[in-house]
C-alpha cells in the first residue's frame, strides 16, 4: 500500500446524478471482444492474479444487476422486444452496476473487471439499426475506464468456441432481426458485423488491442502486461 | 429517432398527483368513444414487459435516480413501439394518462440532467395536445389525503430524503415537481387548464380544444353490429362476456 495514486474519474458527459467530482482510489479495467473470444476466462486469470498480489479486485458484466438482470433475461425469451425498449433495459442494469458495483468500488480502491461496457452495447445496437448518436447520449454518464483490452479475433475463431459452449444463441446469430431459418449463416453474418462495429469502436475510444487468435497462455501473457501498466502505481 | 408523420393523434394528460387529469381524461374518452372515435388509452407505467422490474424496484427499494429514470423510459418505449405508434400510425386517436413530461418533471426534481432526459426520450412522438392541470398545491395534497391510501415509498419521494415524515416528503417533492412542471409550459407549449375550476368546465374547455382535430379520426368499426342488434330487436347482453372468456 504504497504511494496510493488517488484520480478524479472522467466521465463521457455528465455523470450520474450525486456524482460530484469523486476521486477513486481503484481502477476500471474493461475486456471488450465477441461472444466466444475468451473475456470472461481472462478475467477470472487477471483476478486471481490481482488477488494473489493483495490486490482486491471485483468483476462485473453485462445483465448481472440486482434490478434488471432478471427482466432484461424473462424479456428476451418473450415474442417481441422492439430495440429501444431493449437498449434502455440494458441501460438500467448496466446504470444499477455502475452505482451499486463499479463506481463504489474503485472508490474503495478495488480493480473492476468489466466483462464487456457499454461500447458491445451500442455495437449491437448499430447492427440493428439503432442511430448512434442516440446510444452516444445514453451512455453519456459513464465514466471513461483506465483501459480498455479489446480481444480481437477473427469469426474463424469464434465458431468452434461457441459451439463448444452448446449451441448457437438466438441473440448471438442474430436471429431476432436477420432473414434465414439457418442459424450457422446468421451466425457468421451477425458476428462479422459485430467485429466490425467493435473494431471502429476500438479506434474511437482508443482501445487496447491484443490479439486473441493464438493459445490462451500467449493472450495472457499480453493481457497481464498491459493491465500491469494500469495498477503500477497501486500494487 | 423521432418518428415520422402519422395521421392519429396523440393528446396528454399531466400534471401532479391530485390535479384531477385522469378524471378529466376518462371523461374525454367516454365523450369520443360516443361520438364514435376509435379510441387507444395508455397508462403510465402499464407495459408488460417492464412492470416487472419497476415493481421489484420499487418493493426492494434498488432504486437510484438514474435508474428509476431509465426503467421508466423503457417503460414508455415499450408502450411507444408496441401500443401507441401503431395506434397512431392507423388512424387512431390515444389518450395517454402522463407522459413524457411526467419523467422530465419528476425526475428532474430528482437532480437528473434535463438534457440527458429529453435525449432520452426523443424516440417519442410528439403529442397533438398536451394539457396541463394546474392546480394548487394544498388543494391537490388535500384531495390526496381524502382519497387514498398510504403513499408509498418513491411516490412520496422518500429517497431524497426531504423528510423522514412521509407525508410531509410527498408535499415537498410534489411541490418541486409542480416548478418543473410551470418551468416546461412554454418550452413544449403545454395547455394549462385550471384544475380549481368545477370539473365541468375544465371538461368543457378540453372538448373545445380537442374537437376540431378529431374531425377526421378513424372511427370505431362494429362491422354491423349494432345495425344487427337493432333490426333484430336485441339488447346484445351476452356480448360482454366474450371478451372475458378470452
Amino acid at each position: 500500500m504504497r504511494n496510493r495514486q488517488a484520480r478524479v474519474l472522467r466521465f463521457y458527459g455528465e455523470p450520474p446524478t450525486g456524482w460530484h467530482d469523486r476521486e477513486v482510489l481503484g481502477r476500471i479495467v474493461v475486456f471488450e471482444g465477441p461472444d466466444g473470444a475468451g473475456r470472461s476466462t481472462h478475467i477470472r486469470l487477471i483476478k486471481e492474479w490481482l488477488e494473489d498480489m493483495g490486490l482486491p479486485a471485483v468483476d462485473t458484466g453485462l445483465t448481472r444487476s440486482d434490478l434488471a438482470g432478471r427482466g432484461i433475461d424473462r424479456a428476451k425469451t418473450g415474442h417481441r422486444l422492439d430495440p429501444v425498449t431493449l437498449n434502455l433495459f440494458y441501460a438500467t442494469d448496466f446504470c444499477d452496476r455502475l452505482e451499486r458495483v463499479i463506481l463504489p468500488s474503485a472508490r474503495a480502491g478495488m480493480v473492476v473487471l468489466a466483462d464487456r461496457y457499454f461500447y458491445s452495447l451500442i455495437a449491437r445496437a448499430c447492427v440493428r439499426g439503432m442511430p448512434r448518436e442516440w446510444m452516444d447520449g445514453l451512455y453519456s454518464f459513464a465514466p471513461i475506464p483506465d483501459k480498455v483490452i479489446f480481444l480481437d479475433v477473427d469469426v474463424e475463431q469464434l465458431l468452434p468456441r461457441t459451439l463448444h459452449g452448446g449451441s448457437l444463441d438466438y441473440w448471438e446469430s442474430g436471429q431476432d432481426f436477420l432473414k434465414g431459418n439457418d442459424p450457422h449463416s446468421t451466425y457468421i453474418a451477425y458476428q462479422t458485423d459485430m467485429i466490425r462495429e467493435l473494431r471502429e469502436l476500438a479506434g474511437i475510444h482508443d482501445f487496447d488491442v491484443v490479439d486473441a487468435r493464438g493459445p490462451i497462455s500467449q493472450t495472457f501473457e499480453s493481457i497481464r502486461g498491459r493491465v500491469q501498466d494500469v495498477i503500477a502505481d497501486i500494487a | 429517432m423521432p418518428p415520422g408523420p402519422f395521421p392519429g393523434r396523440l393528446f396528454v394528460v399531466e400534471g401532479i398527483d391530485g390535479s384531477g387529469k385522469s378524471t378529466q381524461l376518462d371523461l374525454l374518452h367516454k365523450w369520443l368513444t360516443s361520438r364514435g372515435v376509435l379510441v387507444v388509452s395508455s397508462e403510465w407505467n402499464s407495459s408488460p414487459i417492464v412492470r416487472g422490474t419497476t415493481r421489484r424496484g420499487k418493493r426492494r427499494r434498488l432504486f437510484s435516480p438514474m435508474t428509476f429514470s431509465l426503467i421508466h423510459c423503457a417503460d414508455l418505449a415499450n408502450r411507444v413501439y408496441e401500443q401507441i405508434l401503431p395506434a397512431l400510425q392507423a388512424g387512431a386517436t390515444v389518450l395517454a394518462d402522463r407522459y413524457i413530461y411526467t419523467a422530465f418533471a419528476r425526475d428532474a426534481a430528482r437532480g437528473v440532467n434535463p438534457v440527458w432526459l429529453r435525449h432520452l426520450y426523443a424516440f417519442a412522438p410528439k403529442p397533438t395536445m398536451a394539457f396541463y392541470f394546474d392546480v394548487p398545491l394544498p388543494e391537490a395534497i388535500r384531495r390526496i389525503e381524502d382519497g387514498r391510501a398510504r403513499l408509498k415509498f418513491y411516490e412520496a419521494g422518500m429517497d431524497l430524503g426531504l423528510s423522514s415524515d412521509l407525508n410531509r416528503s410527498f408535499q415537498a417533492f410534489q411541490g418541486m415537481i409542480q416548478t418543473e412542471y410551470e418551468r416546461m409550459l412554454d418550452e413544449f407549449g403545454l395547455i394549462s387548464i385550471d384544475a380549481s375550476d368545477p370539473p365541468t368546465e375544465q371538461q368543457h374547455r378540453v372538448r373545445e380544444l380537442v374537437e376540431p382535430h378529431v374531425g377526421g379520426a378513424l372511427k370505431i368499426q362494429d362491422g354491423g353490429l349494432t345495425d344487427a342488434l337493432r333490426s333484430s330487436g336485441l339488447t346484445g347482453r351476452y356480448l360482454d362476456t366474450l371478451g372475458a372468456r378470452r
